[in-house]
């Protein structure tokens, strides 16, 4: 049961993965900075004279059991749970944290200077989007008073929480884009930094950092589709493709947004994270306080 | 089945708490001492986890994981020797240097592939010289080493360092090697450690009676934790919450541009609101060996070349 639960799991990321990967291939056009979906050399193994020869294979292989793990609790349809945690939100903040760890660990590995550089700049990323990032987590997990993820969906049983808080989706979309490291928040791997961490991997690790990156556009997508779209359930369709359909519209809505305004360097994303997104999360905190003194989103 | 699960993930937990408590004080380098840290911590979060305090457990990950990766970078910032490059080619004990396994000593890199080669051939044949070894000669060699050896739980003294480093590191002259791995203190301080890790281990053998409650943990903790802070505990929470808040402002106010001249040599350029350079333009010679990964800029070639290895 626990084992097929976890093959289940991984194919679904294996799939996802590849799904995403499609995806993400059409909004990369000539001229843009492709960010986490450049091309790599996924035949040739790199020589790096000075690497740290156990970080540098550990990164991709921690931030692959990081994506993993956070799949475990997504509801990818009725019943259609790894396991149903009762912390499930908290849980994916947390065990998401391990790519960030990942990448860390295999930009300081490489011992190059385009990949410690890389490695800093991943640690920044880190220190802009977790706070806004959690404040937009807790105005859902206010609502549907529980951090379970098939709670959260229950509760989005008679309207989806995007209605009763876009402030919080708003803030869901911009710092999920800093979660994953796509289109304006793509410093640690921008083209100046000749890919950052994946410009020092080939090989068999170029192919796990292919399938961790994209992994973690999937999870951030797919939470944001749990958070604010209702996740699995809806009308006449079966579960299953709910989600899909919602996972992956979430996405492209995403990935355009961020298309739509020129990257940001790390400094810019603090700023911006510090000075408009934190307020921003503590005004929608207040916002869905108040909704629900007023009795709006709980007996729903 | 449950329990040799149990037990397995048990003995997962514990190695991994153990041996990063082990590697984060052996290892060479201050980075890689950092991770084992944070190893040994999440494998106490997964002590945690099996007692079925899971919310502590995620928490402690959470602290951890980003904490410790603010806390390695303020590290790396201030340290003389981050990455354990000049210390990984001293002579070591066994077990630091199987911590500091796959660290690459600087002047190792400039011979290349036949250095590497020659490098493991004298690391694997584990014959022990004893002087000699440290290229920089301070006339000290022999005391150091031999109480060193003496003083590692794991015994064997071995003074022998690697000579291609000896080698690389004469061509390099680093005459102000960091000798801080290699303090007299040290033996003093494996016994200690030894002692008190002694002393504690047979304080929980000998402890007469253990306890056993049948009692089920509460599934939802976070809940219950979640009404005492928020309520019996308020006013402890919040004054935490409002000491946090004012060690921030302080941090702003001390960053803030002063009103008197700073000293030109202190001006810091990090605080520049400007893109950083692209580390592609500046002037260092370019990195050998790295031609292999090459990421075009222009992406349509690149796309192609990367969809055809995909399929």
């Amino acid at each position: 049961m626990g084992i097929a639960a976890a093959l289940a799991v991984l194919a679904a990321l294996l799939g996802g993965a590849a799904l995403t990967h499609m995806v993400e291939r059409a909004f990369v056009r000539a001229g843009r900075e492709p960010g986490p979906a450049q091309g790599a050399d996924l035949r040739h193994a790199l020589e790096l004279p000075n690497a740290d020869r156990l970080l540098l294979p550990a990164g991709p292989v921690v931030a692959l059991a990081g994506v993993a793990l956070a799949m475990v609790v997504l509801p990818l349809g009725p019943g259609l749970v790894g396991r149903d945690l009762g912390l499930g939100l908290f849980y994916v903040i947390v065990v998401v944290d391990f790519v960030v760890l990942g990448l860390a660990l295999a930009g300081w590995g490489a011992n190059t200077p385009e990949g410690v550089e890389a490695c800093y700049r991943i640690i920044a990323q880190l220190v802009a989007y977790v706070v806004p990032l959690g404040l937009a987590y807790v105005g859902v997990i206010m609502m549907a008073r529980s951090l379970s993820t098939v709670a959260v969906v229950d509760a989005q049983r008679g309207l989806w929480f995007v209605v009763l808080q876009p402030l919080g989706f708003l803030l869901y979309v911009a710092t999920g884009l800093m979660q994953s490291y796509r289109a304006p928040f793509l410093e640690p791997f921008a083209a100046s930094l000749g890919g950052g961490v994946l410009g020092v991997a080939g090989g068999w690790s170029a192919l796990v950092w292919r399938v961790s990156l994209t992994g973690v556009l999937l999870v951030v997508a797919a939470v944001g589709a749990v958070l604010y779209l209702g996740g699995p359930s809806g009308p006449w369709l079966p579960g299953w493709a709910w989600m899909l359909a919602k996972t992956y519209g979430l996405m492209a809505l995403m990935l355009g947004l961020g298309r739509l305004v020129r990257p940001l360097s790390t400094a810019e994303m603090l700023a911006l994270s510090w000075k408009v997104l934190i307020p921003l999360g503590l005004v929608n905190v207040l916002l869905v306080g108040g909704l629900i003194l007023l009795g709006v989103g709980s007996g729903a | 089945m449950m329990a040799a699960f149990e037990l397995l993930a048990f003995t997962t937990c514990s190695f991994v708490a153990v041996a990063g408590a082990l590697g984060m004080a052996t290892t060479m380098s201050m980075f890689r001492s950092g991770i084992f840290l944070m190893a040994s911590f999440i494998g106490v979060a997964g002590l945690f986890i099996l007692l079925s305090a899971d919310l502590i457990g995620l928490l402690q990950v959470m602290m951890y994981v980003g904490g410790f990766l603010v806390m390695i970078l303020f590290m790396v910032l201030v340290m003389h020797d981050p990455g354990g490059a000049m210390m990984a080619g001293m002579d070591l004990s066994p077990l630091e240097r199987w911590f500091s396994k796959g660290l690459t000593p600087r002047g190792a890199a400039d011979a290349g592939q036949g250095g590497h080669g020659h490098c493991e051939g004298h690391r694997d044949d584990g014959n022990r010289h004893d002087g000699h070894a440290i290229a920089h000669g301070e006339g000290r060699h022999g005391h150091t080493q031999d109480h060193s050896g003496g003083a590692m739980p794991h015994g064997a003294s071995d003074g022998h360092a690697d000579h291609g480093y000896a080698h690389a590191e004469q061509g390099h002259g680093h005459g102000g090697m960091d000798t801080s791995m290699v303090t007299p203190v040290r033996p003093l301080a494996a016994w200690l450690a030894v002692a008190a890790g002694t002393v504690l281990v047979g304080m929980l053998v000998l402890r007469p009676a253990w306890p056993v409650s049948d009692a089920v943990p509460d599934p939802d903790s976070a809940r219950r934790v979640g009404h005492l802070l928020m309520d019996k505990y308020m006013v402890a929470f919040e004054g935490a919450g409002f000491l946090i808040l004012i060690g921030i402002f302080g941090a702003v106010l001390l960053a803030r541009p002063s009103a008197h001249p700073d000293d030109a040599s202190r001006a810091a350029r990090v605080a520049l609101d400007a893109k950083p350079e692209a580390v592609r333009n500046d002037r260092l010679a370019p990195l050998t060996g790295s031609g292999g990964a090459a990421v075009e800029p222009g992406q349509h070639g690149g796309n192609h070349a990367h969809e055809g290895q995909l399929r």
